[in-house]
């Protein structure tokens, strides 16, 4: 393994200025499960590697109670967000996500923050955060920006943070009630697994009847980046939820998708899983919602 | 480091039959256990491999001198520095070490770098090249067989024809109209990768007397002693190799991996230490594979379902190297009609060279292919017959005395009926039709056996022997000399639960020395479910014989009237006519070298018969004696809209003799298990023009813990006479049963059959939507 040179800058602001003196033979680093192996293999040869640990404080997973707003610190593991109460009861779309990243192990370390970072196709976190309408809070040095999760990605391995850019924070806005999700990674086994194809299901529903209020639908492996499947989204609200108009939804979906074939999977078989996962999503979504009205 | 275990007579001597805890549990998992990587020693020096990178091409000027002068590099060699045939191989020397003539694969070695760290190595690896003038490859065992198919050995006599086998029996496959029904079946098989946790690993250094020392994770050390020897040019008693714990191997270590490239890089190396480790990516595209396999299958039977006639065309992709092609050819001939009983015969099998990654050995050997079609085969009949399909299995199955479907008389245990009917009896398979019918919303389930078989030991020619030695020290410990290396299968554990009981030692008195040229005695590979079979005699016979030293000795000392009158107790010895007792160490010290240490001999039955089944095919290990054999029952659910396959519970019935220790008979079996339902479900290296695709274990799917269903493992102990207290091979015959289980009961749940594997998802629901498609048609 090449050498490099470990930093642990204090605050957020020493980090970027350590980043924008070493430029590009620099990088940040969080939990270090992608990095380290890239610094391993040789298939990035950093300089510097500026820990995220202390400059990002201890990570943070709360709930404001003023605004409903779930705030994820990027340094949270993907442990934390698993074993967390909150998430299983209020988020299961994410809780369903993070329990199938990796092994244990692996979630012990490695941090959501630097899933998003990473930006690869199929990362599990992006697509239930996506559903939820997240957004990414990013520290510029100069201050501090939001990006809408759905944006934050520009491609395999590419998001739109500039260079010394930090994201420090993921926060997902109140969700109208009644609403539940549902998120599915559909792989070939059951653990240290990455997925064929990710597809989670995020929907809202009028008080008392079944009729869909909002939805949203994030798609994962589909694309070169996560995306959304507006033409499902648009066809499901205002329509009453069930397997028919689910399957319909479904349809839409895998139009939408923009599967490509790989060693891991076919296009086709990726495409036909897409419909019927969106399907099989949606109606854990209504089983859902009736729990917690139950 | 001793501990306290329980070894089923407390504080005494290990019973047979009882699950002591394995020697090398506490060393392993805390850490202790000195793997092949694990060795170092002061100036080490690292070396490593340029690899072909392209499948065909002749090679033309290697370019090293950019490699050469990258500080930190002690050398760079290539064929030129090899100074013996720089040839290797099982039973054709058609390998290379560093490719000379040509590249046959994309894995072929070009050029061995040693360096001072693995940094400089990395980069001077990168920096090797040579010129080459690229050959049309060839991808395809069949086309390679074709006129005008590019030829990868110009001096091999038959082209790319490593080897084949064609053999009949009866009236042959014109007995086929004779049959009231005849199914037909094409198969074909992936390749498989061994994926051991610790890849291919070594480290070697020219000792002060000029001696080469290799210490190397290994299955064969003997045989790699020859190897090496032959290859670099040296005396094979100026050659030690030292073969520790294997972290895992699976057949993929027997035979050279490391151990040539490491030797000549320590005599390259100034008296230096060398150390070689394989990446996970280097293994893949290096290391062997077990071999595809296209299946062509004709299987007739009368009414009444008796199987009649069988008509078997088989095709194994080698790779480029003979390595054990022929052998793992000649294997599955012997095992292509499973085991039963079937008049006439006629099998046809070839070996073909491709510039596809290399065919090797691997647990099952050839069996899991063919097994794969037969017991598919016999369902297929069994459904056209409207029979259930274990009725049909039962009709057929081989009993002892019995000629099984290539006519070998069966003189040894043959315990498949005993078997099938534990299966008949046992609850999953009673229970079925209910556990069938709870099936949820588009989910079908299914229940699929398959009856297996598979032989020990190597066959009528290559004598299966082994040496065991047992020692006494001066101090009255008994040292256990294992002369099969112990790859994982807990076969070390065993040789100590076996003189333990013998000798009446607890198995934390005694100790162990692992497979060392040097110091053990050569008793053959750690493969072909032989391990246990053979040594274990070779063991029984040294320590009995060394327990008759000792008691005549004490019986002098104590002044017994003969040693009958004496016995081993932990530690020492008892006149049970006095009550007197001695120690170990005091009846030591009246044993000259010569006596405290004793040696056996011991080499396996063979068949009698002589089967002409094609020049060479008889050497290559055709047939064998003894068998095990299995009744497996897989419980699956299918998915109708994703296809995908889960596997519910699984039950193994196995007759492998006497079980000496459950718990490693155990692991034995769900470990083949796990390996079968990977070869079955989701294990496949992909290669597009000899290009690996599937490069890491992203893309190369292996089931993890939460992948494997409960196993139930069922031993049938039928007494073996020949085997060390009356047991079998159990190492492989498990391997052979998932792929036709799961496989029958997938079409049992869905009415659909898959013949191309792994089963995977897309190829499951295409064939259930081709299904639907003829239907509605």
């Amino acid at each position: 393994m090449r050498k490099f040179a470990y930093l642990v800058p204090k605050t957020l602001d020493q980090a970027v200025s350590l980043h924008q003196s070493h430029g590009n033979r620099a990088m940040y680093v969080a939990g270090g499960t992608d990095v380290m192996v890239k610094v391993k293999s040789g298939k990035i040869t950093p300089d510097y590697l500026i820990s995220l640990k202390h400059a990002l404080g201890s990570p943070q997973l709360r709930v404001n109670s003023d605004t409903g707003e779930l705030h994820i610190g990027s340094l949270v593991t993907h442990r934390t967000l698993e074993t967390s109460s909150t998430i299983k009861r209020h988020y299961p779309i994410l809780h369903d996500a993070v329990q199938h990243i990796g092994s244990v192990q692996i979630r012990n370390v490695a941090t959501i923050g630097g899933n998003l970072v990473n930006a690869v196709p199929s990362a599990d976190g992006a697509i239930p955060l996506i559903a939820l309408d997240a957004v990414a809070k990013v520290y510029a040095g100069t201050g501090e920006r939001t990006v809408d999760l759905i944006h934050f990605f520009e491609g395999p391995g590419q998001t739109v943070l500039a260079p010394g850019e930090i994201l420090t924070e993921i926060v997902v806005p109140k969700q109208p009630a009644p609403s539940a999700g549902a998120y599915q990674k559909y792989g070939r086994r059951e653990a240290m697994e990455l997925p064929l194809i990710g597809v989670g299901v995020q929907l809202s529903l009028e008080q008392g009847s079944n009729r869909c209020t909002k939805a949203r639908i994030a798609l994962g492996v589909a694309a070169p980046t996560p995306m959304r499947s507006l033409a499902a989204e648009h066809y499901l609200v205002g329509k009453e939820i069930t397997e028919e108009t689910l399957g319909e939804a479904g349809k839409l979906a895998a139009d939408e998708s923009r599967v490509r074939d790989s060693v891991r999977g076919l296009a086709w078989y990726r495409r036909e899983m897409v419909e019927v996962f969106v399907k099989r999503m949606g109606m854990k979504c209504l089983e859902r919602i009736k729990e917690m009205g139950a | 480091m001793t501990l306290p275990i329980n070894n089923g007579n407390e504080g005494g001597p290990p019973g047979i039959g009882v699950s002591i805890p394995r020697a090398d549990a506490y060393m392993k998992v805390s850490g202790r256990e000195k793997y092949a990587s694990d060795y170092y020693g002061e100036d080490l020096v690292w070396c490593g491999v340029k690899r072909a990178g392209v499948p065909h091409v002749v090679i033309g000027e290697i370019h090293t001198r950019a490699a050469s002068e990258t500080p930190g590099v002690l050398a760079v060699l290539t064929h030129s520095d090899v100074r013996g045939t720089n040839r290797q191989g099982v039973l054709q020397k058609d390998q290379p070490v560093l490719a000379d003539d040509k590249a046959r694969h994309c894995g072929d070695a070009v050029a061995l770098v040693i360096a001072e760290d693995r940094h400089s190595l990395n980069k001077a690896l990168d920096l090797v090249s040579f010129d080459y003038e690229l050959l049309p490859g060839v991808f395809d065992a069949e086309e390679a067989l074709e006129e005008g198919a590019p030829i990868l050995h110009e001096n091999h006599p038959q082209g790319n024809l490593l080897l084949s086998g064609e053999y009949r029996t009866g009236a042959g496959a014109s007995a086929m109209a004779e049959c009231d029904v005849v199914v037909e079946g094409s198969f074909r098989t992936p390749r498989q990768e061994h994926a051991y946790l610790e890849t291919e690993a070594g480290w070697a250094q020219v000792q002060d007397d000029g001696r080469l020392f290799i210490v190397c994770s290994t299955q064969t050390p003997f045989r790699d002693r020859s190897e090496v020897a032959e290859a670099l040019g040296l005396d094979l008693h100026d050659v030690r190799i030292k073969a520790p714990y294997p972290g895992g191997a699976f057949g993929g270590k027997d035979g050279v991996t490391v151990q040539t490239l490491l030797g000549l890089a320590a005599l390259n190396s100034g008296g230096r230490p060398v150390r070689m480790q394989w990446d996970r990516e280097e293994s893949f595209l290096a290391g062997t594979k077990r071999h595809p396999a296209r299946l062509y299958y004709r299987l007739g039977a009368k009414r009444d379902g008796t199987l009649h006639c069988l008509d078997v065309h088989m095709v194994l992709d080698t790779g480029p190297y003979d390595h054990l092609g022929g052998v793992v050819l000649a294997l599955g001939l012997e095992h292509a009609g499973g085991a039963y009983r079937v008049p006439h015969v006629n099998l046809k099998g070839k070996c073909v060279y491709t510039n596809n990654p290399v065919g090797g050995a691997f647990r099952g050997f050839g069996v899991p292919q063919v097994t794969a079609a037969i017991e598919q085969m016999i369902d297929m009949t069994a459904e056209k017959l409207q029979m259930d399909p274990l009725e049909t299995r039962l009709r057929n199955a081989v009993r002892r005395g019995d000629k099984n479907s290539i006519g070998k008389t069966l003189v040894n245990s043959t315990g498949l009926r005993e078997c099938l009917k534990a299966l008949g009896e046992h609850p999953l398979w009673k229970s079925r039709a209910e556990w069938k019918a709870g099936a949820g919303a588009f989910k079908r389930r299914g229940a699929g056996v398959a009856a297996l078989t598979h032989a020990s030991g190597y066959g009528p020619v290559v004598p299966d022997v082994a040496n065991a030695k047992v020692e006494l020290t001066r101090e009255g410990k008994f040292l256990i000399y294992s002369g099969v290396v112990d790859m994982g299968q807990g076969n070390a554990t065993t040789n100590l639960q076996i003189a333990g009981s013998i000798l009446c030692q607890p198995t934390d008195g005694m100790e162990l020395v692992l497979p060392d040229t040097d110091r053990t005695l050569p008793s053959g590979s750690a493969s072909a479910s032989r391990c246990t079979y053979t040594f274990g005699n070779a063991l029984i016979g040294a320590a009995e014989n060394l327990k008759t030293r000792i008691l005549q000795r004490a019986a002098d000392l104590l002044m017994a009237r003969s040693r009958d009158e004496i016995v081993l107790i932990p530690g020492g010895v008892r006149h049970l006519v006095s009550g007197k007792d001695l120690p170990l160490s005091v009846i030591a010290g009246f044993m000259d070298e010569a006596e405290r240490i004793s040696v056996h001999h011991f080499k396996a039955p063979t068949a009698p018969e002589n089967f002409d089944a094609g020049p060479g095919i008889r050497m290559h290990g055709f047939p064998h004696t003894l068998f095990s054999y299995a009744a497996h029952l897989a419980l699956v659910e299918v998915d109708e809209l994703t296809g995908e396959i889960t596997v519910c519970r699984y039950v193994a019935i196995s007759d492998c003799g006497t079980v000496v220790n459950p718990q490693i008979y155990e692991q034995q079996i769900q470990g083949a298990v796990a390996q079968g339902i990977g070869f079955a479900l989701c294990e496949d290296l992909v290669s597009t023009q000899g290009l690996i695709l599937t490069q890491d274990f992203a893309g190369y799917v292996i089931p993890t813990a939460a992948d494997v269903p409960e196993i139930d493992s069922v031993p049938v102990e039928i007494f073996e006479p020949s085997g060390p207290f009356g047991l079998k091979g159990v190492g492989e015959i498990a391997m052979n049963g998932p792929l036709p289980a799961i496989s029958n009961a997938v079409a049992d749940a869905c009415g659909v059959r898959i013949f191309e594997y792994p089963m995977t998802p897309e190829r499951v629901l295409a064939a259930i939507r081709d299904a639907c498609k003829r239907i509605s048609e």
